[in-house]
């Protein structure tokens, strides 16, 4: 019951950073690389308002809030907006990694290097349940992920800037012809990828710790987690996330410590050769192909 | 090695002559390095070198075959562990453990490419990070083998038994990164390295000349591994002590730094990448901090403002000196001449491709409704019909590019049906495409010449030697392709790019590279849409030409009066459906083509 917790908490955290890299690649294709790193800023700004500014907890998630939402604009501009065509250029994979090496030795620069212990939610207090303690901190990993999945489904399905970031994720060009601003709605799905990177790094630091490279391993499952359920789908990055997080601590406890990491990534390599689009992008969930390229 | 027909132009000589000068110089001056300078220089310029090997193989799989991994450090780690645990644990030769080396990095590569033949561009990124994070976990986690974070000693470098002295060691190295340069320059400037740039460029288009691309990433890939594994196993035994730290991430950056700095796709980007990325950070050795702060301000910034990196910064500005030595200056010919073609048959009564009930469907829409359709050899037939009606799609279904739902396709008297694309072109299908699709990352000449490469009777092996075999080959598919290029009247643009070629001009030049495949039957999607007038006549006089050589036409196109001109028999599609069938008098005289195609009873043209 407690591995079961635990993975499914891990896998609520993977669930929202894919979905973040999902709300990205969904205006512009491409996968954000720079997320992890995103995530890391956000803890750290957070934990260090609280420690130094003593500033109450909810104001240094806001401040984290709002920095990340003007850090991935930031990013937009700087290494995505120029390339052009992103799917002829993939110039994009470099510059994303690159803003991703600055932001994270800035962050070992200002921070330091000594991992920082972060306040759990509800001080960590421990509940009973079913004869396992659980960690209400856990529990509310959980929820707050599912709120967040299904707000953002709300705000996709049923909303006017939803309806736009469907259009601009269908084409940007023909989405600017009806009078969409299609970079206002692209730099808009990258700030709102800010907010969710600044509450997934406020739920995982405590587990890490708060650290520059806090991240390390587990910023690349995020992407695994969202090629597993299917790039740039609410319900993919869930049950992508989750599935991931579960079998991590399902089989964790068989193989040696040292190989733990190596899981997901393994699990990711075989969906990539079997069901390239995840697990949702399989036949059996899609009707036709009508967005592929014409010849 | 130029033969004396062929003349360089007085620009390429100069710049030739320019740049052979400074490379010389610069070997030189490797050269007499270790009699020169003290033992910190020797040291940080044969690292230099092992990063340079490094880069060449990275440069084969980012550069020219377009696929951004991050496994750089997984591949070398891989190489130069495999080397040090064969000659340190089980007392193997230098040679050998090299050998292993390269194995083992070839091994790890299949591993990331395999995965390559069905996805591409970010996924195959992530998967050489997932590969990447398992290899260095390896390196870690299994002590036996690799003596985890504590490191791996390994036994002095010997060759034949002798201890090398450092300066024995740089002369090694210097011998070794040579052999690779030479590798890569004659991989690059083969058959094989306009396979992978076409690849790079374009695959669908690929695919249509033939290049089975998934496999041939595999392949690209394994030349990058086997450079990698290469260089792993130079340092492992330069260094004489590993460590899993200097395999990771970091690292790998480190490696992809050196390609975008040089220039990615460039032959000599690698050598000055490596170069700059390994002198650069001297400055900030009091801050490592900055230093990587330096390297990801270099990835953001140079990607986006010399896309190119250094190298092909400067190459677009001395364009001449990539003038290639197989071109000849002086003029041939004016004509086509066909007379090397060899068409099978000409008997006219004979069909070259038949259709039956080819049906395809996409979802609930039948875009082709059970077609069946003959094209007799040697023939001009025209496939005409209102927009929607199914074409391209047939078109598609013909060349392989989709299945279709239903139904046969049989060319030859072979059935052809669901055979993918690169298998088509070794059997004499070629086409063009409605859009333009041509290789923007090659010159002119180069879209061409890529469409002879199933004339090519030399090896692999014999490319990389560039025996005598390879050099006519390649002389004789040149001074085709420039033929090609003088008919279509781009003979002067050869080594432009051909992203600066008007549209009609581009059309053209996408007829060329059908041409010089040499097909029994070429397909023309729309080869006149977007043409001038005098463009479409000059058009008209071409298929004209090729009709006469024995090649037969499928020809899909709008323009009524160029296709009553010049087509023998012509198919109206509506709705998926055929109308109507025959000569083109008789389908123009058809008052159900007409109602279908001119919605009124009018005159065709």
């Amino acid at each position: 019951m407690q591995q079961f917790i635990f993975g499914l908490a891990n896998g609520s955290i993977y669930a929202l950073m894919a979905l973040a890299i999902g709300m990205v690649f969904s205006t512009t294709s491409i996968i954000n690389f720079c997320h992890a790193s995103v995530i890391m800023l956000a803890a750290m700004t957070s934990y260090w308002s609280m420690a130094y500014f003593h500033l109450p907890y909810a104001a240094a998630i806001l401040i984290a809030v709002v920095i990340n939402v003007a850090m991935n604009m930031a990013i937009y501009k700087t290494c995505v907006e120029k390339l052009g065509a992103l799917s002829t250029n993939i110039g994009w994979i470099v510059t994303l990694f690159g803003a991703s090496i600055i932001i994270d030795n800035a962050a070992r620069m200002y921070f330091g290097t000594e991992p920082q212990a972060y306040p759990y939610l509800f001080n960590g207090r421990i509940v009973h349940i079913l004869g396992a303690n659980i960690m209400l901190h856990e529990i509310m990993m959980i929820v707050i992920s599912l709120v967040v999945g299904l707000a953002y489904q709300l705000l996709i399905q049923k909303t006017r800037f939803g309806r736009a970031v469907r259009a601009v994720s269908y084409r940007h060009d023909t989405a600017r012809l009806m009078g969409i601003k299609s970079d206002v709605t692209v730099l808009f799905c990258f700030g709102l990828a800010g907010v969710v990177a600044a509450i997934s790094g406020a739920l995982i630091a405590p587990v890490t710790f708060a650290s520059y490279n806090m991240m390390s391993s587990i910023g690349l499952k995020g992407f695994a987690a969202a090629l597993i359920g299917g790039l740039g789908n609410t319900q993919g990055a869930f049950i992508g996330g989750i599935s991931l997080g579960l079998i991590e601590a399902l089989i964790g406890s068989y193989i040696p410590a040292s190989y733990k990491d190596a899981i997901s990534f393994f699990v990711m390599i075989i969906v990539i050769i079997f069901l390239p689009g995840g697990i949702l992008g399989a036949k059996f969930f899609t009707k036709g192909d009508s967005g592929k390229e014409k010849i | 090695m130029r033969n004396s027909s062929l003349k360089a132009t007085p620009a390429k000589r100069k710049y030739s002559t320019l740049f052979t000068g400074a490379w010389s110089l610069l070997l030189l001056a490797v050269m007499i390095l270790p009699h020169a300078a003290g033992n910190y220089y020797i040291r940080f310029f044969a690292l230099l070198f092992v990063y340079v090997i490094l880069a060449t193989g990275y440069n084969i799989a980012a550069g020219y075959c377009g696929m951004t991994t991050f496994s750089a450090a997984a591949l070398y780690g891989a190489g130069a562990y495999a080397s040090a645990i064969a000659i340190t644990r089980y007392g193997l030769p230098f040679g050998v453990g090299v050998l292993c080396g390269i194995l083992m990095s070839c091994l790890i590569s299949l591993v990331v490419s395999i995965p390559a033949i069905k996805v591409k561009g970010d996924y195959l990124a992530l998967v050489s990070i997932g590969v990447l994070e398992i290899v260095q976990q390896i390196m870690v986690g299994w002590q036996g083998a690799t003596g985890g974070s504590v490191g791996f000693n390994i036994k002095k470098w010997q060759i034949f038994g002798l201890p090398l002295s450092l300066a024995g060691k740089y002369y090694a190295i210097l011998a070794v990164m040579m052999l690779c340069l030479l590798f890569q320059r004659n991989l690059v400037k083969s058959r094989w390295g306009r396979d992978f740039m076409a690849m790079r460029d374009n695959e669908i288009t690929a695919g249509g000349l033939g290049i089975n691309y998934p496999l041939y990433r595999v392949y690209g890939f394994l030349f990058s591994a086997a450079l990698s594994g290469l260089a792993g196993a130079m340092y492992a035994s330069f260094i004489g002590y590993l460590s899993p730290d200097s395999f990771g991430f970091s690292f790998t950056l480190f490696v992809l730094l050196m390609v975008v700095v040089g220039g990615s796709g460039t032959l000599s980007g690698p050598v000055i990448g490596a170069a700059i990325a390994t002198v650069l950070p001297e400055f900030f050795n009091a801050s490592p901090d900055l230093k990587q702060i330096v390297y990801g301000l270099l990835l953001v910034v140079l990607t986006q403002v010399l896309p190119g990196g250094v190298v092909g910064t400067i190459k677009k500005r001395f364009r001449a000196i990539d003038d290639n030595s197989f071109v000849n200056a002086d003029s041939r010919k004016d004509e086509f001449d066909f007379g090397d073609y060899k068409v099978v048959s000409t008997s006219e009564t004979q069909d070259i491709l038949t259709i039956g009930g080819l049906t395809k469907c996409y979802g609930g829409l039948t875009a082709v409704n059970a077609l069946d359709m003959a094209i007799k050899r040697g023939t001009v037939h025209s496939l005409i019909g209102p927009n929607g009606a199914g074409k391209t799609t047939t078109v598609n279904m013909i060349t392989g590019i989709e299945r279709p739902t239903e139904g046969r396709v049989a060319f030859n008297g072979r059935d052809i049906t669901g055979s993918r694309m690169w298998d088509l072109m070794p059997r004499g299908v070629s086409r063009t495409y409605q859009h333009v699709r041509l290789f923007n990352g090659m010159s002119v000449i180069d879209n061409v010449v890529v469409g002879a490469r199933l004339s090519y009777s030399h090896s692999l092996v014999g490319a990389l030697f560039r025996s005598g075999k390879m050099r006519r080959e390649e002389r004789e598919s040149y001074e085709a392709a420039m033929d090609y290029l003088r008919v279509i009247g781009l003979g002067e643009k050869l080594n432009d790019a051909p992203g600066n070629l008007s549209s009609g001009q581009q059309k053209l030049l996408e007829l060329a590279r059908a041409l010089c495949m040499k097909p029994e039957m070429l397909v023309l999607d729309e080869p006149c849409a977007g043409l001038t007038e005098t463009e479409t006549a000059q058009f008209s006089d071409l298929i004209a030409k090729i009709r006469k050589a024995g090649i037969s036409i499928l020809l899909i196109e709008h323009h009524m009066s160029l296709v009553m001109e010049i087509s023998d028999y012509i198919t109206v599609l509506d709705y998926g459906k055929k109308i109507a069938e025959g000569r083109p008098d008789e389908v123009a005289a058809n008052p159900v083509v007409r109602k279908a195609y001119l919605g009124v009873d009018d005159e065709v043209c």
